[in-house]
């Protein structure tokens, strides 16, 4: 192949060749035909005759010669390219060290990045396993006051019949609440449900794996079916065929499992199984029932537009027909992929890919720190390469090899930290960020994005580097002396190391911001006492308890005896758990005060509502800062009475809350519901319902006795020690009593954890964030550690020169310093100013804090001075230790 | 590149030129006339051929890579595209000859008869 690489080279045009070619053939045939004795004319006309027709021939061989060439040009290229790539691994294993550390910096940039990748692809970048997902919409109300609102029953019905873009519209409840189940041995188990109506797999196009899907008999019938998740078909029945189509006891009734749904579609809840929900011959009233998240699915070719106008004139419709509940109400449509994922995920997400990519592009920095420095050594070899004929992109070429095979290795490298990263992360991401049953997973799509991303920082941090080296005149270079070699290559490697830190301080500012929101919404006062609560959900059966009489004597008999366990404190009972849930789920209560001016419906207040037992806030240590707690007064049948928190008392206008009377009824009642009268009789003290609440949530409390609840959270205070310790106790009490041992445990945890998870979102984001921020400084103090060493290196016999002159090893020592104080300062500056301007972007992820928070400036400052001195140490030490006659001495 | 047997008594004489091409290169590098002469010489005038359709044998030759060009010095001084036989271009030959070979004494046993 050499031959015909330098033919290739030194090429005449292909029809000049040709030309030539066929003149020669002429000549000489010509001349022969006169050596036989021709006249020359004719010899010359019979060669030409003899070739036949040229400008055909011309034709077909340049035609054949092109395409030679072309396919010429790749073979070569091809050959090249694995020469240079056989060259850059024998120059990447000539420099062991450099090699390690560069693929290392690139393995864990990569590696990050790979894993956010896998964050964002799970949640925003792939579609809901659906069939055409695209189709799919959440349709919701849009009152006056929320553009987002459930929807009634009798609504979705009519929006499914009356609308003509749509080929079916479902729903289901938006809380997963709970069954109890009777197992063949008499125990039973609580078991996650959610309600559906009956077309909603039909609109999700979930084929089920074993049996069939609700239909619209089951809802005519009003038959009692539910369908199991794949998870609670294995874990629970093994697997088992037979089940389909069988009755189950659930909370004391029969159920018909009509079929298993598969796993990759356990999206709308965490659920184990649904229940249909029939809604047939339903009452008026319950067109004022807002219960309902509706899903529907789109004709194919259907814009949302398009589905938006058809149902908002159904609305309009609607809204003439039943002005009593739906004046003012039509519809909002969103794509059902956004409904799922939701906002937050999408800025943690949005945030956490912003985070690694600065990470990388640090690295990227560094790796190209390493490699100007290696070309100013190298500068030698590569004026011979130029010298001996190769053309400066050609070199280009080949540095970039080189910097693309080490960023291939480090990609390698860096799917392993990814799927490292992936294995642990599952750990530290909070419940309920990610939807549903989404979970990260490793795969193709990572290992892809890796290859990618790799390729494209291998070109991204290869590039200056290369076209930096090839920067010479080459006699100059191959006559010098190789040291001498500095010049614009400095002054590029201080560019770079300014950006790593500005990079860096802007990072560490996010991280400081988001750790400071930590810290408020953990150490923020919430009212009442996290430590060493034991609590659960307490579940009994309803046939067991057929009275509220005898379900009171239960819980009472249960607390009186948990009280008697050695060890424990108090113990209430509670229908929700401070940061935590409720079994009323979202169920918020309009109120007004009795003998007030009426207020129009929906402008109406709302408070949450909570039932509570007399010993709830001496169990919780929360304090009843006006009037009375509960007590054995208020009982079944006794004159109704609340307990309201400040916020509530405020919101009465400066009046003394004790002794008003106050309407109250569900916000999705429907208008002509009675509302409930309450006479408040004590304020108790503020409680945070969520950690981040940004305004006190207004907090009304009743006495359990007076509203009694099937699932109740259990409270107990322990006197000492850990609070879980008690959980073995106070499950055989339960146990005991409960004869017929139907009662489910469900839930045991403690205030603290349940605390904990309530942070979690925030811990994890300033965990992570935290974490690449550190990486980010460590790697830029590498960065600054890197050019300070080199000129060190390099400048030793300036040193030396100096320190003979009268230098003091201070003087020199200052030199060195100053130009990484310079460095460090101006990327510092650039930082906070970035910093600035960038905090305004994570502000809806902060509490407690402000954006431009001058205490984080000034933490970041400091952090940054300290690890700064750290990196400058070293090589100003080594500056100040040079010895002048040693100095001098050295080449 | 692998060689190409040609299966087909017409693919066969098609592929004759080739193979006389390749065969006259065995003796070393030759310019276009020269591998004209040769087989003009060898063929005894059995194989008129124009000389003009050398060039498009030789281009497709040399595009398959079983010959390859460059530039050399002709009997008259001057400069002249040389011819050469490559590693493919030998095995090539081996495998035409070896073809027509079981071409050529199939027709003869046809003839015999």
């Amino acid at each position: 192949m050499k031959r015909s690489l330098r033919s290739w080279l030194w090429r005449v045009p292909i029809d000049q060749e040709f030309d030539e070619e066929i003149a020669l053939h002429i000549e000489m045939r010509t001349r022969e035909l006169i050596a036989g004795g021709m006249d020359p004319a004719a010899a010359r006309a019979a060669a030409i005759r003899k070739m036949g027709d040229v400008r055909t021939l011309k034709r077909e061989c340049v035609d054949l010669g092109r395409k030679r060439d072309r396919e010429m040009r790749v073979t070569l290229w091809l050959e090249e390219l694995r020469d240079d790539i056989k060259f850059a691994i024998r120059q990447l294993s000539a420099a062991p060290a450099f090699t390690l550390v560069a693929t290392l910096t690139l393995a864990l940039g990569i590696g990050a990045n790979s894993a956010i990748f896998a964050l964002v692809d799970a949640t925003l970048l792939r579609p809901l396993p659906y069939p055409h997902p695209d189709r799919l919409v959440s349709i919701w109300e849009k009152s006056p006051v929320n553009a987002r609102g459930f929807a009634s029953p009798p609504n979705m019905l009519d929006w499914n019949s009356r609308s003509r873009t749509f080929e079916n519209i479902a729903g289901f409840t938006p809380a997963v609440a709970s069954m109890v189940l009777a197992k063949p041995d008499g125990s039973a188990e609580t078991i996650s449900r959610q309600w559906v109506t009956a077309g909603i797999f039909e609109v999700l196009g979930v084929p089920p794996i074993a049996g069939r899907m609700f239909s619209s008999e089951d809802e005519q019938k009003r038959a009692r079916v539910v369908m199991f998740s794949e998870g609670l078909w294995e874990s629970r029945f093994n697997r088992n065929p037979a089940i389909v189509g069988s009755e189950v006891k659930l909370d004391g009734e029969l159920w018909t499992v009509v079929g298993v749904v598969p796993k990759e579609f356990e999206i709308l809840g965490k659920t184990s199984m649904w229940a249909m929900r029939p809604f047939v011959n339903m009452p008026p009233r319950a067109r004022g029932a807002y219960q309902l998240q509706v899903v529907g699915r789109m004709k194919p070719g259907v814009a949302l537009q398009a589905a938006q106008a058809d149902l908002a004139a159904v609305a309009e419709g609607l809204a003439r027909e039943y002005p009593q509940f739906n004046k003012d109400r039509t519809v909002t449509l969103e794509p059902m992929h956004d409904t799922m994922v939701g906002s937050d995920l999408k800025t943690t997400s949005m945030l956490f890919l912003g985070v690694v990519g600065f990470v990388l592009l640090i690295c990227c920095a560094n790796v190209a720190n390493l490699l100007l420095a290696r070309a100013t050594a190298r500068t030698r070899e590569l004026a011979v390469r130029s010298a001996l004929g190769a053309g400066r992109l050609r070199i280009v070429r080949q540095l970039l090899t080189e910097s693309v095979v080490l960023a291939l290795v480090g990609g390698a490298l860096g799917i392993g930290v990814g799927a490292f990263i992936l294995r642990v992360a599952p750990t530290l991401i909070p419940d309920g960020l990610l939807p549903g049953t989404v979970t990260l997973q490793f795969d193709m799509r990572v290992v892809g994005f890796c290859a990618v991303a790799a390729l494209m920082v291998g070109v991204l941090f290869g590039i200056a580097p290369a076209w930096q080296a090839t920067s010479f005149s080459s006699p100059e270079v191959m006559g010098s002396d190789s040291r001498t070699t500095t010049g614009g290559g400095g002054r590029m490697r201080s560019l770079l190391v300014v950006g790593e830190v500005a990079t860096a301080v802007l990072l560490l500012f996010g991280a400081g911001l988001l750790l400071r929101t930590l810290i408020a919404v953990e150490s923020f006062d919430r009212g009442f006492k996290a430590e060493s609560v034991l609590t659960m959900m307490v579940d009994p059966l309803g046939s067991t308890f057929p009275t509220p009489e005898k379900l009171q004597q239960f819980f009472d008999q249960v607390e009186a005896d948990t009280r008697a366990i050695p060890g424990v404190q108090d113990v209430g009972w509670s229908s929700g758990l401070p940061l935590g849930e409720s079994v009323f789920g979202e169920y918020p209560q309009t109120y007004e005060v009795v003998g007030d001016a009426p207020v129009a419906e929906g402008r109406k207040p709302t408070s949450s509502y909570q039932v509570v037992s007399p010993s709830y806030f001496s169990t919780l240590d929360l304090a009843i800062v006006a009037g009375r707690g509960f007590d054995a007064r208020d009982k079944r049948g006794s004159p109704r009475v609340a307990i309201v928190n400040e916020a509530f008392a405020r919101s009465l206008g400066g009046r003394d809350p004790i002794g008003l009377q106050i309407a109250v009824k569900p916000a999705d009642a429907a208008p002509g519901d009675k509302p409930t009268i309450l006479e408040i009789v004590g304020v108790a003290k503020q409680v945070k319902q969520r950690p981040d609440e940004s305004s006190d949530f207004v907090q009304l409390y009743a006495p359990v006795a007076q509203d009694l609840v099937g699932d109740i959270f259990m409270l107990v205070r322990s006197q000492s020690g850990r609070a879980s310790a008690l959980a073995p106790s106070v499950r055989a009490v339960i146990e005991r009593i409960d004869r017929s041992q139907t009662t489910s445990v469900a839930s045991v945890t403690t205030l603290e954890d349940v605390e904990w998870a309530a942070t979690g979102r925030h811990r994890f984001r300033a965990v992570m964030v935290a974490a690449f921020a550190t990486l980010a400084l460590v790697l830029a103090m590498v960065g600054v550690f890197g050019i300070l060493a080199y000129s060190v290196q390099q400048r030793i016999r300036d040193f030396g020169v100096r320190r003979a002159l009268g230098a003091t090893s201070g003087d020199v020592m200052r030199l060195v310093v100053g130009s990484a104080i310079k460095v460090i300062v101006a990327g510092a500056v650039i930082g906070l100013v970035l910093a600035a301007a960038f905090g305004r972007l994570i502000a809806t992820m902060l509490f407690g804090v402000q954006p431009l928070d001058l205490a984080t400036f000034a933490l970041v400052t400091i952090v940054l001075a300290i690890t700064a001195a750290l990196s400058i140490a070293g090589p100003a030490w080594r500056a100040a230790r040079i010895d002048p006659a040693v100095a001098l001495r050295t080449k | 590149m692998p060689p190409t047997p040609n299966k087909t008594p017409n693919a066969l004489l098609h592929g004759a030129l080739d193979a006389l091409i390749l065969k006259t290169l065995t003796r070393g590098p030759s310019h276009g006339y020269a591998v004209a002469r040769f087989i003009e010489e060898t063929t005894g005038d059995a194989f008129l051929i124009e000389d003009g359709s050398l060039y498009p044998a030789l281009y497709r030759l040399e595009r398959k890579g079983w010959v390859e060009a460059e530039w050399g010095t002709s009997e008259l001084g001057r400069r002249a595209k040389l011819y050469r036989l490559t590693k493919a271009g030998r095995e090539q030959l081996v495998a035409e000859m070896a073809t027509w070979r079981k071409f050529a004494s199939g027709v003869s046993k046809v003839f015999a008869t």
